[in-house]
């Protein structure tokens, strides 16, 4: 029984768990307007969609990689379903349908090129973010669609019941989905056996290749479903989405207990990192503290969750030398 | 390798190209004013490709530039205006500022062991949200005459006078790298860092230092936006600094500088920032939508980075390289 309790405690999601609980506590004891119901759904707004972000980024850490170009597909994909829907007049479905497959289609360029050149994914998705921005503005000329339907309108401003909007629905399927596949597909297999190493995963007959380019297509759909739903959540398709997704995109998976050399990603530890995340932004909001402050915030969790990681690793590597 | 063969003479035959193109294609290119303006915006981007080039050489990376930057011009404009500082103390104290917040993210680079990328990207959240609540996000516009007269300093009627301040860093990098000790052992570090510690380096100490050096470089290119402006102004370098990040790369891989780090090329990144520069002035003057301009930077950095593969794998069959 103990030794399944420990077990537990040193997963990666039971430490930002205990950190929510307490915080949560705390926060709530201060503020008792911390739990009413309009704040939850406040707080579960935000995380749905940022989730969804991390989610998207998240793939690509378990890879071994990094993504910048996760809020330019998003942005993209959200000022595609809003324009499609305001200038073709396209039923919702269909244009959230056709953004997802823009989403796609960013990811997979992004993943042929890595995967065709060799190039660090880090220059190949810095070049791919300004291209997809730059379509965005070219398309856009910075301006936003403001004809958002009225369905796609209150599915982002309406709840199910009590304080759970719709906008968790989605959320809730990603977040399984993801988990599926990690866990459960072999495409999701391949992708962690890939990040954590290369060459053993390339010698046991994975084609790297179109690991790379799964993991990135997967990544690109999810940022098209998180701009999609921030249209739905903002009611209207504004350029500027997923301008500031980038350090959310890293804080919440590494929280999470992902590593960033790749092959070790926590679908649950990123979620809850990403609620951590939107507990500190409402808490800075409730006890009026400024704003700006959520920057220096973020910068400071990835800090502490990146050296938490590493001295884990160092502990792990020390107890295996012992061996 | 024959100088027709090298990166820097291909860079110095697309900049004439591209120029001569332009000028024919568009009276307003070779304008006086033009070339001012083109000459100003080249400088400072000349700047921001040398702070990520210095990082660049130790096989990592600085994503806060910007924020840096930002920081750096803002601590001047305070200084200048709030504290009362004579304007050359406020420079020097400015760019030690940078070099500061560059050593910051040296000192936990090399202590943690983690990759650069996730510290700096980290510390660019946190000096960004850090100069923003203490600004409250308000631009210091009274700054004194000098800067905003140097920014409209004209050499020989048309060039502007920062660009010979890029070149005065440009020959104090070439003097470091090419003639020090410390420059060569940076270079050292980057190429190999197991070897380099066992021949004596402290590759630590040598890393933090190019930190150190990105980040007053970064407070330097920021100063010359602050010249170009009349103003610090919170907002120069965009969203967490993320604006400069393309200029920023865009110079040293155009230039030839390995990613890998070990190799440096300052001529490069100096004529690749060039390059950049001139098409996107030449395609703004072209009215070619300016909205699309960024989706072209894009595509440049993506071209410059295949050719080089292309160029170096040829080279290599040649068996010249």
């Amino acid at each position: 029984m103990n030794a399944r309790i420990l077990r537990y405690l040193q997963s990666d999601w039971a430490g930002p768990l205990l950190i929510i609980v307490m915080g949560g506590a705390v926060i709530a004891a201060l503020k008792p307007t911390f739990l009413s119901p309009f704040n939850i759904q406040v707080l579960l707004l935000a995380i749905s969609v940022n989730a969804v972000i991390a989610l998207s980024q998240m793939i690509i850490i378990g890879i071994g990689q990094m993504n910048l170009s996760v809020g330019a597909i998003g942005g993209l994909a959200a000022i595609s379903f809003a324009g499609m829907m305001q200038v073709w007049e396209l039923p919702p479905l269909m244009a959230a349908i056709l953004a997802l497959l823009i989403g796609l289609t960013g990811g997979l360029v992004n993943g042929f090129i890595i995967a065709r050149t060799g190039i660090s994914a880090f220059v190949i998705t810095l070049a791919s973010l300004s291209i997809f921005k730059g379509i965005n503005l070219g398309i856009t000329k910075a301006q936003p669609f403001y004809h958002v339907p009225d369905s796609v309108k209150a599915f982002g401003n309406t709840v199910m019941f009590g304080p759970i909007p719709w906008l968790v629905l989605p959320m809730v399927v990603t977040v399984l989905l993801v988990f599926y596949l990690l866990t459960r597909q072999r495409v999701g297999r391949y992708i962690l056996a890939v990040g954590g190493n290369l060459h053993a995963a390339e010698l046991s007959g994975i084609s790297v290749k179109s690991t790379i380019m799964w993991a990135h297509a997967i990544s690109g759909i999810l940022a098209a479903m998180a701009g999609i739903m921030l249209v739905a959540r903002l009611q209207l398709g504004q350029p500027s989405i997923g301008d500031d997704w980038l350090i959310l995109s890293f804080a919440a998976p590494v929280i999470g207990g992902a590593v960033l050399a790749g092959g070790h990603v926590s679908v649950a530890g990123t979620v809850l990192g990403v609620v951590i995340v939107a507990i500190i932004t409402q808490a800075l909001v409730l006890f009026e503290i400024d704003p700006f402050l959520v920057q220096v915030v973020l910068g400071g969790l990835i800090l502490w969750a990146v050296g938490m990681n590493r001295i884990r690793e160092v502990r792990f590597q020390k107890s295996l030398k012992r061996i | 390798m024959r100088f027709y063969q090298t990166n820097e003479f291909g860079l110095f035959a697309l900049i004439i190209l591209f120029g001569a193109f332009f000028a024919l294609a568009t009276p307003g290119f070779a304008s006086v004013f033009n070339v001012f303006s083109l000459t100003r915006i080249m400088s400072i981007d000349i700047m921001i490709g040398f702070s990520m080039m210095v990082v660049i050489v130790t096989g990592g990376l600085n994503l806060a530039v910007g924020a840096i930057g930002v920081s750096a011009a803002m601590a001047c404009g305070w200084l200048i205006e709030a504290a009362g500082v004579p304007y050359p103390v406020a420079i020097l104290l400015a760019l030690a500022f940078g070099a500061f917040l560059g050593a910051i993210n040296g000192i936990l680079i090399v202590r943690s062991g983690l990759h650069s990328f996730i510290i700096t990207l980290a510390t660019m959240s946190i000096f960004f949200g850090l100069m923003i609540y203490l600004t409250h996000a308000q631009a210091f516009r009274v700054i004194v005459p000098e800067f905003a007269q140097f920014g409209k300093l004209r050499l020989f009627g048309t060039v502007s006078a920062l660009l010979i301040v890029s070149c005065i860093f440009a020959i104090a990098l070439y003097v470091l790298y090419r003639f020090t000790p410390l420059g060569r052992q940076m270079l050292a570090a980057g190429a190999n860092a197991a070897a380099s510690e066992l021949s004596g380096i402290r590759v630590d100490r040598t890393y933090i230092i190019c930190h150190a050096l990105s980040g007053a470089l970064a407070g330097a290119a920021a100063l010359m936006v602050v010249a170009r402006n009349g103003a610090a102004i919170p907002s120069m370098a965009g969203h967490l600094g993320q604006d400069w990040l393309l200029p920023a790369f865009l110079g040293p891989v155009l230039g030839g500088t390995l990613l890998m780090g070990g190799r440096v090329s300052l001529l490069g990144t100096f004529l690749g920032s060039a390059l950049v520069t001139t098409l996107t002035n030449g395609l703004l003057q072209l009215r070619v939508g300016e909205f699309w301009i960024q989706a072209m930077l894009g595509a440049i950095l993506l071209f410059a980075v295949l050719l080089d593969l292309a160029r170096r794998s040829y080279l290599q069959r040649r068996g010249i390289y």
